[in-house]
């Protein structure tokens, strides 16, 4: 019925990424909290991440198959170290490189460091930009052609 | 009772005496304060709106917009649709996505939001796209470039008063000023400002009617990429990492995104505009 949506599934089943359990939670057999539960898996249990569907991840595990709160998930191995601290070391240098090493040209193009502090204005992007905004009136009708229906809904304190 | 006044008066004056001189600083410490004060009060939404054009103008000098007006409409509507579920519906809104392919968004004060084609395609729903919009739209609600641009004027521009740079649109002040807040988007905010942000945009979403793990959804894409890559460079080193923002959205918001998991997340049509 929904083959697009299948087809958004593969690239993720297919590459069965490597997770881990960051906190102990339920294995269940659907994605859903009223759903039977399979086992219980332990903080830093290692999984293979299938799908996902919404809050919840398809997850294959020693101890089965079935569903996981996507929040109780990390992609990595559990022997690598923590995305935080392996990659920002790394990431900084990277911004490092760029400043030390290369010249900075007035009015050059990207979106690095260097180069933000040497952008220079693009009126006629900018008149484009303007040209495409969309008004209330035309939202509302964007809205309502997907189904998309307002609610009230809190700010959280 | 005579006698008692006159006791007091004798007390008070002395005292009066004493502390005039440091009452007198203390005066001009609460003046300083109450321009302090006025200075950040001073930027009032008109001006808020033409610092944000000629900001984004800068940004659109950095990277231009996709030659795709079809998409630039597209995320327009869900921008504006999420914008008018806020406090701040009446600001002129508009979104752009930069040809660039970095992964990255900018918010810039006034209600013009910025998303690069390399985030876009790293998305897979509509869902997912407002999550990211939603977080973007927090920062122009709570002001968070607007008070960092203020904070730093003064040093940013050395003696030029913040007034002359706000009256003087085609002076040197204002082109100090405008070049400090287009550099901030390479130093970043607060991470109380970004922690915010993720909490109220996965709330604007659900207002639109949007699955509330859109935000999510996109962190935990970020944090299963590799943090070496240089798309990611810029991004990663002005918001904390993915998986420390999903630890705070966890605290925080379970009982949202349970209450909202089961919205729209129109995945086909986002993949119809995208992947045209």
């Amino acid at each position: 019925m929904r083959p697009l949506s299948l087809l958004l599934l593969v690239p993720l089943a297919a590459l069965a990424e490597p997770a881990t359990i960051i906190r102990s939670t339920d294995l269940k057999q659907a994605p859903a909290t009223d759903a039977a539960t399979l086992a219980t898996l332990a903080e830093n249990t290692a999984v293979e991440a299938l799908e996902r569907k919404s809050g919840w991840t398809r997850v294959r595990a020693v101890e089965g198959e079935g569903w996981v709160r996507m929040l109780s998930l990390r992609f990595g191995a559990t022997t690598a170290p923590k995305a935080g601290a392996s990659g920002l070391p790394q990431v900084f240098n990277v911004a490092r490189t760029g400043t030390s090493g290369t010249q900075v040209t007035t009015g050059v193009r990207g979106l690095d460091a260097e180069q933000l502090a040497a952008a220079q204005p693009n009126a006629a992007e900018l008149a484009k930009l303007e040209k495409f905004s969309a008004d209330e009136e035309a939202a509302k009708r964007f809205a309502s052609q997907g189904k998309l229906n307002a609610r009230s809904v809190e700010y959280p304190k | 009772m005579r006698l008692a006044a006159l006791l007091l008066l004798a007390c008070a004056l002395p005292a009066q005496a004493q502390f005039r001189l440091p009452s007198l600083d203390v005066n001009r410490l609460v003046d300083t304060v109450k321009n302090v004060g006025k200075a950040v009060k001073d930027i009032e939404e008109p001006e808020e709106i033409t610092i944000g054009r000629d900001v984004a103008s800068r940004l659109l000098g950095a990277a231009p917009l996709v030659p795709d007006p079809a998409l630039q409409r597209y995320v327009n509507h869900v921008g504006r649709w999420l914008a008018a579920q806020t406090e701040r519906a009446h600001l002129p809104w508009q979104f752009g996505v930069l040809d660039h392919g970095n992964l990255n968004a900018f918010a810039v004060p006034g209600g013009t939001i910025f998303i690069t084609r390399g985030l876009l395609e790293k998305m897979r729903s509509e869902a997912e796209l407002a999550g990211v919009l939603g977080h973007e739209i927090v920062h122009v609600l709570r002001k968070h470039h607007l008070k960092a641009i203020q904070k730093g004027a003064q040093t940013a521009l050395a003696g030029e008063g913040l007034s002359t740079a706000l009256r003087d649109r085609a002076g040197p002040a204002r082109d100090k000023l405008i070049a400090f807040g287009t550099e901030m988007y390479s130093r970043g905010l607060d991470k109380s400002d970004e922690l915010e942000a993720d909490r109220l945009g996965i709330v604007i979403a659900a207002r639109a009617g949007y699955d509330a793990y859109g935000l999510p959804t996109v962190l935990q894409t970020l944090q299963a990429m590799n943090a070496q890559d240089s798309a990611l460079a810029l991004m990663f080193k002005t918001h904390p990492a993915p998986g420390e923002r999903l630890d705070a959205i966890g605290e925080k918001m379970q009982p949202v995104l349970d209450a909202h998991s089961s919205q729209a997340q129109l995945a086909e049509r986002f993949v119809r505009q995208i992947r045209k």
